[in-house]
């Protein structure tokens, strides 16, 4: 054979091998997780802070844009070394390829704590958002943490729970699980609830760590718990959602359509939302035992996303790429907004009240979305969209 | 549609686990087998296609001899030769076109199952078809050769990279790039690409396609395996043993003693039919109809 002939032969089966490699990755996800939504202070006043893969930043909530970076010095815009105004954003690949799921935390005026999904505890100087220090942690962290008693609690992806204080950043206590913790652990007077992929529900003592009860759901428990009247509501994947005492006893279940992921929402009539990964959202009435109110198949896809509730609307946000508005009483559908490309909304929601600190005037609705290009919405509480933070 | 095929075997997989004492590399393993022990009539299938149109080389050469320049003629020639001898050209390339996604959705089915990052675990949600497996969920991913021997040979995680695991993990890329070669190496044995090398050597200017076919298969018995041994090393170590067990099957099933078995197995006789010859004359260059065929025999002058 001639050697352009063999060259074309070796091309020819280089490109097969690429091609039954890429065939072989269709559907396999490139992420680790979605996007975390949460507030924090910059400047004395209330920021959205957005975490998503290789990215953290920290947004104004009036208008979705990047929040300025203001020298302490002179008050004014610190500026690159292109003259362009420096906006607090927080690069991966400026920090030895950090992935970011997890909320950031205010440790004092000018640090933040950010937990990466690559073991590192990073002590962030808020000010220039650089990367202060770096603190090795024992696994990668997917969930956002909790602060209580001088502590963070920190859940690790592939399992267990590091308390460190808030002090030195020493650990303090830690807790072994036999798989991972993805949801933030809850804070119960003195004890921490911590959610098991390991089907287990973790109730520690705050201070040390000792476990004080533990108990089994038979399947996943993915979400935090909701504390209300000294009870928590939480669901699980095997498509069942409880009702537990705070010392772990089950008092009542209700069977979903299919896993639960997302964390419930309650009203003030006791009445609590959650939704399954089938796109059904069901109404339960905490005061009778979780009996039914209303149950509906609202969405074409899961609803990972725990509901919301405000005044008479349960807002859902699901895979389907819609968020959806619901009268609270009966479940209709009142509105329904389609997100352009129709991108997974995984990620938590997040409702902001009009406040000083906000600096808003109106609620606003945020909805993460895994596209990069619409990976933060805002939507006022009517569904009208009021802005959209790209990346 | 995508899912018909994946969710099904993710689904099994998962089945299979529990029924396995949830042991998930057994549950890999006998899935791996039990679906290429299905698709083995199309492998069947596609080596006897091989083997035909290998057996027409010969004959295919004088033609290209017969009617060099003629190329309208000797399309015509080549295709009433095909068609007297009822092989199809393209047909080993059917069983393989089918094969092939059955063997992508196997792969991806470990993949999901092993769902290790909440991204991947929430897609799982949606293919588990048989209810009362959400329970399973997730499935043990750390798993050990020998149990005994857990201080010297500490547990593998199967959602990990090699590089990410014990020390001892790294001989699985090596395994995968053995075994991957030495089925390679047996598919250009026995599946109509033998002369692979005589065909390379004998080619000239112009190739003809069975040429073309041996030396890309003799090119893939080289890249194929140091790119999956590389795959290997960053893929879950789950994948590694999915791609051992179906090399390991492959060289069973392409292995002579392999076939015979199977053959028995799946009562295909056509391995054991004889070619037909055809003449190739003057004025009619394919001539001899199948059932007037002879059993092959050296000619004599």
């Amino acid at each position: 054979m001639n050697s352009i002939g063999k060259k074309r032969l070796w091309l020819c089966a280089v490109l097969m091998c690429m091609a039954l490699a890429l065939t072989g990755c269709v559907g396999a996800r490139m992420g680790v997780s979605w996007p975390s939504v949460s507030l924090v202070e910059l400047d004395g006043s209330d920021h959205i802070a957005i975490a998503y893969n290789n990215e953290l930043s920290i947004l104004t909530p009036a208008n979705g844009a990047p929040a300025r970076l203001i020298s302490p010095i002179n008050g004014q815009p610190l500026r690159d070394n292109d003259n362009n105004p420096r906006t607090w954003t927080l690069r991966g690949s400026d920090n030895d390829g950090s992935q970011f799921y997890s909320a950031p935390l205010r440790l004092d005026e000018e640090t933040l704590l950010v937990a990466d999904n690559n073991r590192r505890l990073l002590k962030v100087d808020s000010v220039i958002a650089e990367v202060a220090r770096s603190i090795p942690l024992a696994d990668k962290v997917v969930a956002d943490p909790l602060v209580a008693g001088g502590l963070m609690i920190l859940p690790y992806q592939n399992g267990g729970i590091s308390a460190r204080s808030l002090q030195d950043l020493q650990e303090v206590w830690s807790f072994p699980t036999e798989e991972g913790v993805w949801a933030q652990p809850l804070l119960a007077g003195d004890m921490v609830i911590i959610a098991g992929i390991d089907h287990n529900l973790y109730a520690l003592r705050l201070e040390t760590g000792q476990l004080l009860w533990s108990l089994d759901l038979g399947g996943s428990v993915a979400s935090r718990p909701l504390l209300a009247n000294d009870r928590l509501y939480v669901g699980s994947f095997n498509k069942s959602f409880y009702e537990i005492s705070l010392d772990g006893i089950i008092l009542s279940h209700y069977e979903t359509q299919n896993w639960v992921w997302g964390s419930p929402a309650i009203d003030e009539y006791n009445i609590v939302y959650v939704a399954d990964l089938s796109g059904f959202v069901h109404a339960l009435d905490t005061e009778s035992g979780l009996m039914e109110r209303w149950s509906r198949q609202i969405a074409e896809r899961g609803i990972r996303a725990g509901p919301l509730v405000y005044q008479d609307r349960v807002f859902v946000a699901s895979r389907d790429g819609k968020v959806y508005w619901l009268d609270r009483r009966d479940g209709e559908l009142i509105n329904a907004r389609e997100i352009d490309e129709r991108p997974e909304l995984l990620g938590d929601m997040m409702l902001l009240e009009p406040s000083e600190t906000l600096q808003i005037d109106e609620p606003l609705l945020l909805v993460t979305s895994v596209h990069d290009a619409r990976l933060l919405i805002a939507f006022g509480i009517d569904g009208r969209q009021t802005w959209v933070y790209p990346r | 549609m995508w899912d018909l095929i994946l969710n099904p075997f993710v689904t099994i997989l998962a089945w299979l686990y529990a029924l396995l004492n949830q042991d998930i590399v057994l549950a890999i393993v006998v899935l791996t087998v039990i679906i290429r022990f299905l698709t083995y009539p199309l492998l069947a299938r596609q080596q006897e296609s091989s083997r035909r149109m290998q057996q027409l080389q010969p004959q295919l050469k004088k033609l290209q001899e017969k009617y060099k320049g003629d190329k309208e003629k000797m399309s015509q020639a080549q295709m009433k030769l095909y068609r007297e001898n009822k092989v199809n050209p393209a047909g080993g390339c059917f069983p393989m076109v089918i094969q092939f996604p059955i063997l992508i959705g196997l792969y991806q089915a470990i993949f999901f199952a092993l769902a290790a990052t909440p991204f991947q675990l929430v897609d799982l949600s949606e293919r588990l078809l048989i209810p009362g497996l959400d329970s399973l969920i997730p499935l043990q991913r750390m798993w050990s050769p020998v149990p005994q021997l857990l201080d010297f040979l500490p547990e593998l995680d199967l959602t990990l990279a090699p590089t990410e695991n014990p020390t001892y993990a790294l001989a699985l890329p090596l395994l995968v790039l053995v075994t991957t070669w030495a089925q390679q190496k047996l598919t250009m044995m026995t599946g109509g690409h033998a002369s692979a090398k005589k065909e390379d050597d004998d080619e000239d200017e112009s190739p003809s396609a069975g040429g073309q076919a041996a030396a890309m298969t003799k090119s893939m018995t080289t890249i194929m395996p140091i790119m999956f041994g590389f795959f290997s090393l960053s893929f879950s170590v789950g994948l590694s043993v999915y791609f051992v067990t179906s090399n390991l099957i492959g060289i069973v099933q392409y292995s002579p003693q392999g076939r015979r078995v199977l053959d028995k197995v799946f009562r295909s006789k056509k391995a054991d039919e004889a070619p037909v010859v055809v003449e190739l004359e003057d004025d009619a260059p394919v001539t001899k109809p199948r059932r007037k065929a002879r059993k092959k025999k050296p000619r004599r002058k």
